[in-house]
C-alpha cells in the first residue's frame, strides 16, 4: 500500500516538473542559434578601409570546433530542460559550460583569423562580427543566470569572476587573437594605449578626489541644515542635467580668459582645453550623487539611535564617527559607485576638448572611419566601467556593518 | 493647542504654493529664452562679434538653429518612444506570472548595461549600423531602455501587496488591477525612469554629431574641432537649456503622480 | 536625589511643561504619567538636557544640571527609550559597554561589568554577547537597552516608555524584572509611561501631568484613595479601581496563620487545613474548594502565593484555581501562612507595604 503510494507520488513529482526547466536559458539558446544562422561571425576585408565579406560561423570553424560548440550547446539545452537534471545540478552544468563556450569562441575566431590571413595580402584584415558578439554575450548571460539561480555567496562568485577574467586575459595576452584587426590596431598603438589608459585614470581620479573632498562635507551640511538642502540639491541637479559636452564647452571660454588673466595658472596647465576643464566638469557632475547619498545615508540613521547616543553622553564628534558614519557608509559608497562609473563614461567625452583618455581613440576612429580604433577605445572603457562597478559593489557589501548585513 | 499647528500647517502650504508659483515662473521664463534663442540667435551676432573679435564668422550659419533643434528633439523623441514602449512592455512582462522567471536576468542586464558609458555605446553602434541617424537612434534607444525597464520593475514592485489583495478581493480582473491600481501607483517611478532616460539621451544625442547625426551637437563639435568658441557656446547654450527645460517638465509630471508620498 | 524647581518648557511662547516642582528621593521609583502630549517626555529629557529648559531648575544630588558639562552630566545618568536606540552596527556586548568605553574604563573592568549586567537581566553571555540588535526579540532588545543604561552605574536612570512597544505578556515579564532590578540596585529611577497599571505596579511615587502641569504627585495608593480632582479620578479609571488598589497591596499584609493538620480526613470543626511534607512545604489542602468543599487537593506549584506578591495576583490565582485560600510560602517553599478570599476585604488601610 505505502509502496504504491510513494511510487505514484514520485511519478506525480516527475510529471509536475515541466519539460522546460529554465526558460531564460532556453531563450538565450534560441537567440544564439538565430544569430549563428542569420548573422555573420566574422568579416574578412582586403584592407582597412573597404568593408569586407561576411563569414558565417560554420564557414569560420574547423570541424572539431564545430563539434565542440555543438556539444556545449547540447549540454546547455539539457540543462535548460526540466529533465533529467534537477534545477540546481542543471544550473551548475550551465555555469561550468559557459567558460569553455567563451574560450571556444575566442579560439575559433583567432584560429580563423590566422588561417584566413596566412594566404592573403598583408593589408587584409579579419574582424569579429555580430554573431560573435551575440554568442559572447549569451555565454556571459548563461553564467549570470546560473549564478543568480544558484544564489552563491560572495566568495564563490568572486572566484568565478576571477577565473573568467584570467581566461580572457590569457587569450588576449597569448598569440591566439593576434590575427584580429583590433589586436593589430592594439599592437600598433601599444605605447599610446598605455598613455591613454593612464590619462583616463588620471581624469577619473582627478574628478573623484576633489568631488569627495567637497561632496562629503556638503552632504553633512545638508543633513545638519535641512533648510539648505533643497536649494543645494536643485543647484547640483541642474549641473547633472546639463549634457556633459555642453558643460565642457561652456567652461572653455571662462577658463581660457582666466588663464590669460592669471599667467601662473596658465603655467600650471590650466586653460580652456585639456585636463583642467575636463576635471572641473567631471567634479561638478560627481557632486550630486555624492552629496545626495551622503545626505541619505546620514538621514537613514534611526532617530532613536541618535537620541540614545546623545542621551548616553557622546559628543557630536563621537556620534558622527562612531555612529553616523559607520551606519551611512554603505549608502555613501553606493554614491561613489555611481560617480565612478559615471566619471569613467564622461571622461570619454572629455577627449573632445583635448583631455585625452580612451575617448581619444573613439573620436579619432570615428573621424577616420577606423572602426577598430573606435573599438579600441570603446571596449576598454566599458570593461573599465564594469570592473569599477563590480569592485565598488563588493566594497559596498563589505562596508555594511556586521549587524545589518 | 490646535492653533499653532494649524497655522504652521497653513504657513507650510503657503510656502509650498509660493514655491510652485515661482517654479512656474522660472520654467516659463526658460521656455521663452529657449524659443527666443532658437529662433533669434542671429540677433546676438553683434554680441558674439564683441566677445570674440578674432573670429570672422562668430555665428554658426551652416544650418538654422531651428533645424538643429528640431533634429535634436526628433532624435530624442523617436529613440525615447522606442525605449519607453519596449521598456514598459518588458517591465510589465517580467512582473507578470508568465515572465517572472526572466525578472532577475532582465534586472541585472539593465543594471550592468547602465554601467556602459553612453558615448561608448554610441561608438559601438557605428560598426553595426554605419554612420548617421540609424546608429544614433539605435544607441539612444538601447541605452534609454535600461532606466525605463529598471524603474518599471521597481515601480510595480512598490505597489503594496495588501493593496493588490484588496483589489483582487474586490473582484477586479487582472487587466483592471494593472490599469487601475498597479500602473497609476507605479507611474511616478516609471516617469522618473523615463526622465533619466530622456535626459541622458539629450546629452548623448549631442555627441551623435560625431557619428554623423545632425543635432545641436553639430555646431558645438564643429566649434571644438574648428577652434570657434562662439559656435561652442551657441550649441552648448541651446542644448543645456533644452535639457533643463525638459527636466523641469518631467519634474512637474512626476509630481502629478505622487499620491501623498 | 532629583529636584525639579519650577521647571518650564516653552515652544514658541506656549508652555508645554509648566512650572513643575517635585522631589524624588534616592532609591525611589518615580513615574511620570499623563495623557499623550502632556509633556512627560519633555520633562524627562530636560533632566539630561536633551531638551534645554526654558525656566526653572533641576538639581541632581544638589548640583544644578545646567552647570555641569553636558556630556559629563549624561554619562552620570542612564537613559533608556522605547525604540531601544541600540546601535545596529555593534553587538550586544559593545552596546552595553558604550558609556564605560566613553569613560575609558580598562577593558577587563568593562568585560566584567558587561557580564554582570547580562546576568542581572538573565541574558546568557555565551549566547548573547556577540549577537547584533536585529537578532534580538523585542523583549531582549529592551533588556539590553536598560542594561546599557545601567552600565556605568549611573546615579539616576531615566526611562521613556521603555516597554511601550512590546507585547503585553513580555511587558509584564519586563516589569517584574524592572522591579527586581530596582530592588537589587537601589537606583533612583524616573520612568515615563501612559499605562496606569504599569505605573501602579512599579512606582513608589507617581507624578500625574496634564497639559504640562503637575496635577498630583503622590504615592500610588494615595493617588487612588485621595485623588486631587476629577481629572485624576478619571485618569485612574473607576471601573476596576478595587482591583487597582489590590495591585498595590501585598500578600504579607493579608497573610494569616495557616492551620496544619496531620491526616487527610477533614476535621469537621474547621473549614480547611494544610498538610505539609517533611521539608515544611505545603503538599495538600483539605477543604476550601469552591466546587467540592470536602475534597483534598494537591498543592500545585502555580497556586501558591509569596509574601511580596500583589493581592491582585493572589486573588486572580484563587479565582482561576477555584480555591478559597492560597498557601503563602517563603523563598525555600516552606509554608509560612495562608491568604484567603475572606481576608481580601479585611485589611485595615495601612497604605504601603515595606516591600513595595
Ligand atoms: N520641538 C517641538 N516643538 C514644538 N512643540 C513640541 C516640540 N516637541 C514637543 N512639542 C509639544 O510639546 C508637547 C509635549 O510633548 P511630549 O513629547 O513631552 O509629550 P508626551 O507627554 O511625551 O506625549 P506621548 O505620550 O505622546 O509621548 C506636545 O504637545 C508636543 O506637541
Ligand atoms: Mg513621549
Amino acid at each position: 500500500m505505502s509502496k504504491v503510494d510513494t511510487r505514484s507520488d514520485r511519478a506525480l513529482r516527475t510529471s509536475s516538473r515541466p519539460i522546460v526547466g529554465n526558460r531564460v536559458l532556453l531563450t538565450l539558446l534560441i537567440i544564439a542559434l538565430a544569430s549563428v544562422a542569420f548573422l555573420p561571425f566574422a568579416t574578412l576585408s582586403p584592407n582597412r578601409l573597404v568593408s569586407g565579406q561576411a563569414v558565417m560561423l560554420w564557414q569560420a570553424c574547423r570541424p572539431w570546433q564545430w563539434i565542440a560548440l555543438a556539444a556545449l550547446g547540447a549540454l546547455l539545452l539539457v540543462s535548460a530542460a526540466g529533465r533529467p537534471l534537477a534545477a540546481r545540478p542543471a544550473c551548475r552544468v550551465a555555469l561550468l559550460t559557459s567558460l569553455p563556450l567563451i574560450a571556444l569562441l575566442l579560439i575559433s575566431l583567432g584560429d580563423y583569423a590566422h588561417r584566413a590571413l596566412s594566404d592573403a595580402s598583408p593589408a587584409a584584415r579579419v574582424s569579429q562580427s555580430a554573431s560573435f558578439w551575440v554568442l559572447l554575450f549569451v555565454g556571459a548571460l548563461v553564467a549570470v543566470d546560473a549564478l543568480q539561480r544558484l544564489r552563491l555567496g560572495l566568495v564563490p562568485r568572486l572566484g568565478f569572476a576571477l577565473v573568467a577574467v584570467v581566461l580572457v586575459a590569457v587569450c588576449l595576452a597569448s598569440d591566439l587573437l593576434s590575427g584580429l584587426s583590433i589586436m593589430r590596431e592594439f599592437a600598433n598603438q601599444r605605447a599610446n594605449f598605455l598613455d591613454q589608459l593612464v590619462r583616463h585614470l588620471v581624469l577619473v581620479a582627478g574628478a573623484l578626489i576633489p568631488a569627495l573632498l567637497v561632496g562629503l562635507p556638503l552632504g553633512l551640511l545638508a543633513r545638519r541644515r535641512e533648510a539648505w538642502r533643497s536649494g543645494l540639491f536643485s543647484v547640483l541637479n541642474v549641473f547633472q542635467t546639463l549634457p556633459s559636452i555642453a558643460v565642457f564647452g561652456l567652461l572653455i571660454a571662462p577658463l581660457a580668459a582666466l588663464a590669460r588673466a592669471v599667467p601662473w595658472l596658465a603655467e600650471l596647465g590650466i586653460g580652456g582645453i585639456g585636463l583642467a576643464p575636463a576635471i572641473i566638469a567631471l567634479v561638478i557632475y560627481s557632486l550630486l550623487p555624492i552629496v545626495r547619498n551622503t545626505y541619505a545615508g546620514l538621514a537613514g540613521v534611526p532617530a532613536g539611535t541618535l537620541e540614545a547616543a546623545r542621551g548616553m553622553g557622546m559628543t557630536p564628534t563621537q556620534i558622527l564617527w562612531r555612529v553616523e558614519v559607520p551606519l551611512a557608509l554603505p549608502v555613501i559608497l553606493s554614491g561613489l559607485r555611481i560617480v565612478t562609473v559615471q566619471a569613467i563614461g564622461l571622461a570619454v567625452v572629455a577627449a573632445l576638448i583635448g583631455a585625452g583618455g580612451f575617448g581619444a581613440f573613439i573620436f579619432q576612429g570615428l573621424g577616420q572611419y577606423a572602426i577598430d580604433l573606435v573599438l579600441l577605445g570603446a571596449i576598454p572603457t566599458i570593461v573599465m566601467a564594469v570592473i569599477a562597478d563590480f569592485i565598488l559593489q563588493i566594497l559596498v557589501s563589505l562596508s555594511r556593518p556586521a549587524g545589518t548585513r | 493647542m490646535n492653533a499653532p499647528v494649524a497655522s504652521s500647517h497653513r504657513a507650510s502650504r503657503l510656502t509650498q504654493v509660493r514655491a510652485r508659483a515661482s517654479g512656474n515662473l522660472v520654467l516659463g521664463g526658460l521656455i521663452i529664452v529657449l524659443v527666443a534663442l532658437t529662433l533669434g540667435m542671429g540677433a546676438l551676432e553683434p554680441l558674439f562679434h564683441a566677445l570674440f573679435p578674432e573670429l570672422r564668422n562668430p555665428l554658426y550659419a551652416r544650418d538654422s538653429f531651428l533645424n538643429l533643434m528640431l533634429a535634436h528633439i526628433g532624435l530624442v523623441l523617436v529613440s525615447s518612444l522606442i525605449s519607453v514602449t519596449i521598456g514598459i512592455a518588458a517591465g510589465l512582462f517580467v512582473t507578470r506570472p508568465v515572465g517572472r522567471e526572466f525578472e532577475p536576468m532582465v534586472s541585472s542586464l539593465a543594471a550592468i548595461g547602465q554601467t556602459f558609458p553612453p558615448a561608448a555605446v554610441l561608438a559601438i553602434a557605428v560598426p553595426l549600423a554605419g554612420f548617421g541617424f540609424a546608429p544614433t537612434i539605435i544607441a539612444l534607444s538601447l541605452y534609454g531602455l535600461l532606466p525605463v525597464i529598471q524603474n518599471t520593475i521597481a515601480g510595480l514592485g512598490t505597489v503594496p501587496q495588501t493593496t493588490l489583495e484588496a483589489a483582487r478581493g474586490n473582484g477586479m480582473s487582472r487587466t483592471q488591477i494593472l490599469m487601475r491600481v498597479e500602473l497609476p501607483l507605479a507611474m511616478r517611478v516609471i516617469i522618473a525612469g523615463i526622465r533619466v532616460s530622456v535626459i541622458i539621451n539629450i546629452g548623448t544625442a549631442t555627441i551623435g554629431s560625431t557619428v554623423g547625426a545632425k543635432s545641436l551637437g553639430t555646431p558645438l563639435i564643429a566649434g571644438l574641432v574648428g577652434n570657434n568658441l562662439a559656435y561652442v557656446i551657441q550649441g552648448a547654450l541651446l542644448v543645456g537649456l533644452l535639457a533643463i527645460v525638459t527636466d523641469l517638465l518631467f519634474e512637474r509630471l512626476e509630481r502629478r503622480y505622487s499620491f501623498g508620498g | 536625589m532629583i529636584e525639579l524647581k519650577g521647571l518650564t518648557k516653552r515652544y514658541a511662547g506656549k508652555s508645554v511643561v509648566d512650572d513643575i516642582s517635585l522631589t524624588l528621593e534616592d532609591g525611589e521609583f518615580g513615574v511620570l504619567i499623563g495623557p499623550s502630549g502632556c509633556g512627560k517626555s519633555t520633562t524627562l529629557k530636560m533632566i539630561n538636557r536633551l531638551i534645554p529648559a526654558s525656566g526653572g531648575q533641576i538639581l541632581l544630588n544638589g548640583d544644578d544640571v545646567a552647570d555641569l558639562p553636558v556630556e559629563q552630566l549624561r554619562r552620570r545618568i542612564g537613559y533608556a527609550i522605547q525604540s531601544t536606540g541600540l546601535f545596529p552596527h555593534w553587538d550586544v556586548a559593545r552596546n552595553i559597554a558604550t558609556v564605560p568605553q566613553l569613560l575609558k574604563w580598562p577593558k577587563s573592568r568593562i568585560d566584567d561589568r558587561v557580564d554582570e549586567l547580562m546576568a542581572l537581566f538573565h541574558l546568557d553571555p555565551a549566547e548573547f554577547r556577540g549577537k547584533y540588535p536585529h537578532q534580538l526579540s523585542g523583549g531582549q532588545a529592551q533588556r539590553v537597552g536598560v542594561a546599557r543604561a545601567l552600565a556605568a552605574d549611573p546615579e539616576v536612570l531615566l526611562m521613556d516608555e521603555p516597554f511601550g512597544a512590546v507585547d503585553p505578556l513580555t511587558r509584564e515579564v519586563l516589569q517584574a524584572e524592572m522591579k527586581r532590578v530596582h530592588q537589587q540596585t537601589g537606583k533612583t529611577i524616573v520612568f515615563v509611561t501612559h499605562d496606569m497599571d504599569e505605573a501602579l505596579s512599579l512606582a513608589t511615587r507617581i507624578a500625574l501631568l496634564n497639559q504640562g502641569r503637575l496635577v498630583q504627585y503622590d504615592r500610588p495608593i494615595e493617588l487612588m484613595v485621595e485623588p486631587a480632582d476629577d481629572f485624576v479620578r478619571e485618569f485612574i479609571g473607576q471601573a476596576d479601581l478595587g482591583l487597582k488598589l489590590l495591585s498595590r497591596r501585598w500578600v504579607h499584609q493579608y497573610q494569616r496563620e495557616a492551620r496544619l493538620q496531620q491526616t487527610e480526613t477533614l476535621d469537621s470543626l474547621h473549614a480547611h487545613g494544610w498538610l505539609i511534607d517533611d521539608q515544611g512545604r505545603p503538599s495538600a489542602l483539605a477543604g476550601a474548594r469552591l466546587d467540592d468543599a470536602d475534597a483534598i487537593t494537591r498543592v500545585k506549584p502555580e497556586w501558591i502565593a509569596t509574601p511580596e506578591m500583589s493581592m491582585k495576583e493572589a486573588l486572580s490565582r484563587m479565582v482561576w484555581y477555584r480555591v478559597m485560600v492560597l498557601p503563602v510560602v517563603d523563598d525555600a517553599g516552606k509554608l509560612i501562612g495562608e491568604v484567603g478570599m475572606q481576608g481580601v476585604m479585611g485589611m485595615q488601610d495601612e497604605p504601603e507595604g515595606a516591600l513595595s
